[in-house]
């Protein structure tokens, strides 16, 4: 019976090619969404595990802006502090570095997001500048050269990440050229080999795509300014990470007077905070292709009705060799959720291409996730048969004798 | 025991001032086997009572039985699986699904039993060839003639082996070579056992009838066992009946119904009054006195 109804809704679906076709795009808008939005999330969040596979979970982040908020019974993130501007200073960095629980305090100072060498210019990378440290915190592998060192802190120098080696010098060594940031030309130091980690910025980056200067040219760069967008700190074996936040938070509020506008986290705070942007923006996604669902929805049930009262004589045709009841209802049942499911899985395919631009041409890393996509198709099923039933009972309702007639 | 028996069905259409009579307490029996002719003129409820034999519809009064059983009453369901199960039905008009192709017309009474597809397809073959359709088995209903269509019509209404087929102006829409064709098909099903009630306005088709009814205004009127190949005495008085109309009446667009109405309707003009309104009136009337009992 059921392959029976699978045919008769198909070929019920095709006799009205562009209905079926414009009835499933308000199912196909909102599965994709909702794929897209909950996988560039947890594409979000795995960038920032990477970040801390990268370093190691020992390793405590100091960022601008307070984050969280307390005094609330329950602790609750702050939007707002992402569009503070920076107070973390050189001055701060010093200051953590000679706490007797540091053992290494790096500044990650964000200068531009463009570069040029050789004929290409390149605006999605971040340029960072920081201290030679950075090599004991990250441990980066190197392709060809080397990390800068200490003796480097005034020279012009530059680290590059692999997909800008392959863009800027394509297939030949770049190092010993220059790459030039903002008018001013670095010669190239060191490669790093491509990675999947990344350090979780303004800008979300990677580190293939990252250009790593010495704090001090970098400063230079603009003017003496600077924008430290977060402070790596790595504390001695065997203290207590809550101990080093504490100290290290205690110590900043008296650099600026007692005010917090900054946070001290440990990775595992990071990824949760993380988690919170992304769960409340994917919320709010979610909640927009919900809607888009429930537009598709009221039109497939919109068609549904439609067909039904087309379709009357068949229905009475049917019934008078026999169908019972229920056996119109699921024929009509079938040919909403055969709208449905088609539009949830033609959705994924959408999201998939989606996933396959935002790859290309953003700097955005999705991750396609096997339990949102077998959500989305059970909601689309759900939709179905939700908005399915009204007009197949209609259907399964009618007397015989008045639907032969009709 | 009676195959098909009604006890005083009566159907009446819409409320109030608009109520119609179409059925009035109509009394019938149908023996196992028979071949019953129903005639009649338009509008005096032959369809009505086919489609509350076949149940597709509910008599407002009376009873049906079928095998002794109250088959009016059920629910539903029951009756669309007595429909499936024990009735075949071949309308005027058809009636087969133009998406589906011929073989998979005749065998959808079968997916509604639950048959698999390969067992319902095969039967459905075979009662194609019974027909002399085997060669169309993959055709669409609107790539057949009109007599090709009607026969695998009856193909579907026998697939299930149903012990009542209810024909309703099985010819209405062929010619005589496929009237012909289509009749003698029905006469072979007869002769094999079948209960056949088929209503029809061709005179010429109660040769092939055990028994013919006239029906007028909602009631049986006359009801002939005739021996099959003959006219029937009834048909043959309606066939042969004088003319009451001359050729200017025609003309002048007069019916002869009209000539019978008394003087009064021709004063008020013929296009006021039409002929099928004083039916309704009378049978109106009935209806009234119905509702008052």
């Amino acid at each position: 019976m059921w392959s029976g109804n699978l045919k008769t809704a198909l070929a019920s679906l095709r006799s009205a090619k562009w209905r079926s076709l414009l009835t499933m795009l308000g199912i196909i808008i909102g599965v994709s969404s909702v794929v897209t939005v909950v996988s560039l999330g947890e594409g979000l969040k795995q960038q920032v595990v990477g970040q801390i596979h990268t370093l190691g979970s020992d390793v405590l982040t100091v960022r601008p802006g307070k984050l969280v908020s307390d005094g609330s019974a329950r602790q609750s993130l702050n939007l707002l502090a992402f569009l503070s501007t920076s107070t973390l200073s050189e001055q701060d960095v010093l200051t953590v570095s000679k706490l007797p629980q540091v053992s290494t305090a790096v500044p990650i100072n964000f200068v531009t997001n463009s570069a040029a060498g050789g004929e290409q210019q390149l605006d999605n990378v971040s340029v960072l500048g920081t201290d030679a440290q950075l090599n004991d915190l990250l441990r980066p592998k190197m392709d060809s050269g080397a990390f800068f060192t200490p003796e480097n802190a005034n020279d012009d120098v530059a680290v590059i990440g692999s997909t800008i080696a392959a863009h800027l010098y394509n297939g030949s060594n770049p190092l010993g050229h220059p790459i030039s940031i903002l008018g001013r030309d670095f010669i190239i130091h060191g490669v790093l080999a491509p990675s999947a980690g990344g350090l979780v910025t303004i800008q979300q980056s990677d580190l293939n795509s990252t250009v790593f200067l010495p704090f001090g040219p970098a400063k230079n760069l603009v003017d003496n300014r600077t924008n430290i967008s977060q402070i790596l700190i790595k504390a001695k074996p065997g203290v207590n990470p809550d101990t080093a936040v504490a100290e290290i938070r205690k110590v900043l509020l008296q650099n600026r007077g007692g005010s917090e506008d900054f946070s001290v986290l440990k990775q595992q705070q990071l990824l949760e905070l993380t988690g919170k942007v992304v769960n409340k923006a994917t919320g709010f996604v979610t909640g927009l292709a919900a809607v888009a669902l429930l537009v598709g929805g009221i039109g497939v049930m919109d068609i549904m009705l439609v067909s039904v009262s087309e379709r009357t004589r068949e229905i009475g045709i049917r019934k008078a060799i026999g169908a019972t009841n229920r056996q119109i209802l699921s024929q009509f049942l079938t040919e909403g959720l055969v709208v449905t499911i088609g539009g949830g899985f033609i959705g994924i395919l959408v999201s998939l291409m989606i996933f396959g631009f935002l790859r290309l041409y953003t700097g955005l890393e999705p991750v396609i996730n096997v339990s949102v996509m077998i959500l989305a198709v059970s909601v689309s099923i759900a939709v179905g048969i939700v908005f399915s039933v009204v007009p197949a009972l209609k259907a399964a309702r009618k007397h015989p004798i008045d639907a032969l007639r009709g | 025991m009676a195959l098909i028996e009604l006890r005083e069905v009566s159907k009446l259409f819409g409320f109030g001032e608009a109520t119609t009579l179409a059925l009035d307490e109509a009394d019938l029996t149908v023996e196992k086997g028979e071949f019953l002719a129903i005639m009649g003129p338009s509008g005096c409820g032959k369809t009505t009572l086919m489609n509350i034999i076949g149940l597709l519809d509910r008599p407002t009064h009376g009873i049906y039985l079928i095998d002794g059983k109250d088959a009016s009453r059920l629910r539903p369901n029951r009756q669309a699986k007595l429909r499936r199960d024990r009735i075949g039905f071949v309308f005027q008009f058809y009636n087969l699904l133009p998406r589906l192709n011929v073989l998979n017309n005749v065998a959808l009474p079968l997916a509604y039993r639950g048959m698999t597809p390969v067992r319902r397809l095969k039967r459905a073959s075979d009662m194609l060839e019974l027909v002399g359709l085997r060669d169309r088995e993959y055709f669409f209903p609107k790539q057949l003639s009109g007599g090709q269509i009607q026969r695998a019509a009856i193909a579907r209404a026998l697939i299930n082996n149903p012990s009542i087929i209810i024909a309703d102006e099985p010819t209405g829409n062929l010619d005589s070579h496929d009237s012909k064709v289509l009749m003698e098909l029905l006469a072979d099903i007869h002769r094999q056992g079948n209960t056949i009630l088929m209503v029809t306005h061709n005179p010429e088709l109660t040769r092939y009838a055990s028994r013919v009814i006239y029906m007028r205004d909602g009631t049986i009127v006359e009801d002939e066992s005739t021996s099959i190949g003959a006219v029937a005495k009834g048909a043959l008085r309606t066939y042969l009946r004088k003319r009451k109309t001359t050729e200017e009446d025609v003309l002048a667009g007069v019916s002869a119904l009209l000539k019978d109405v008394p003087g009064k309707a021709m004063a008020k003009g013929p296009k006021k009054r039409l002929p099928k309104k004083i039916f309704k009136k009378r049978s109106r009337r009935r209806a009234r006195r119905k509702v008052r009992h």
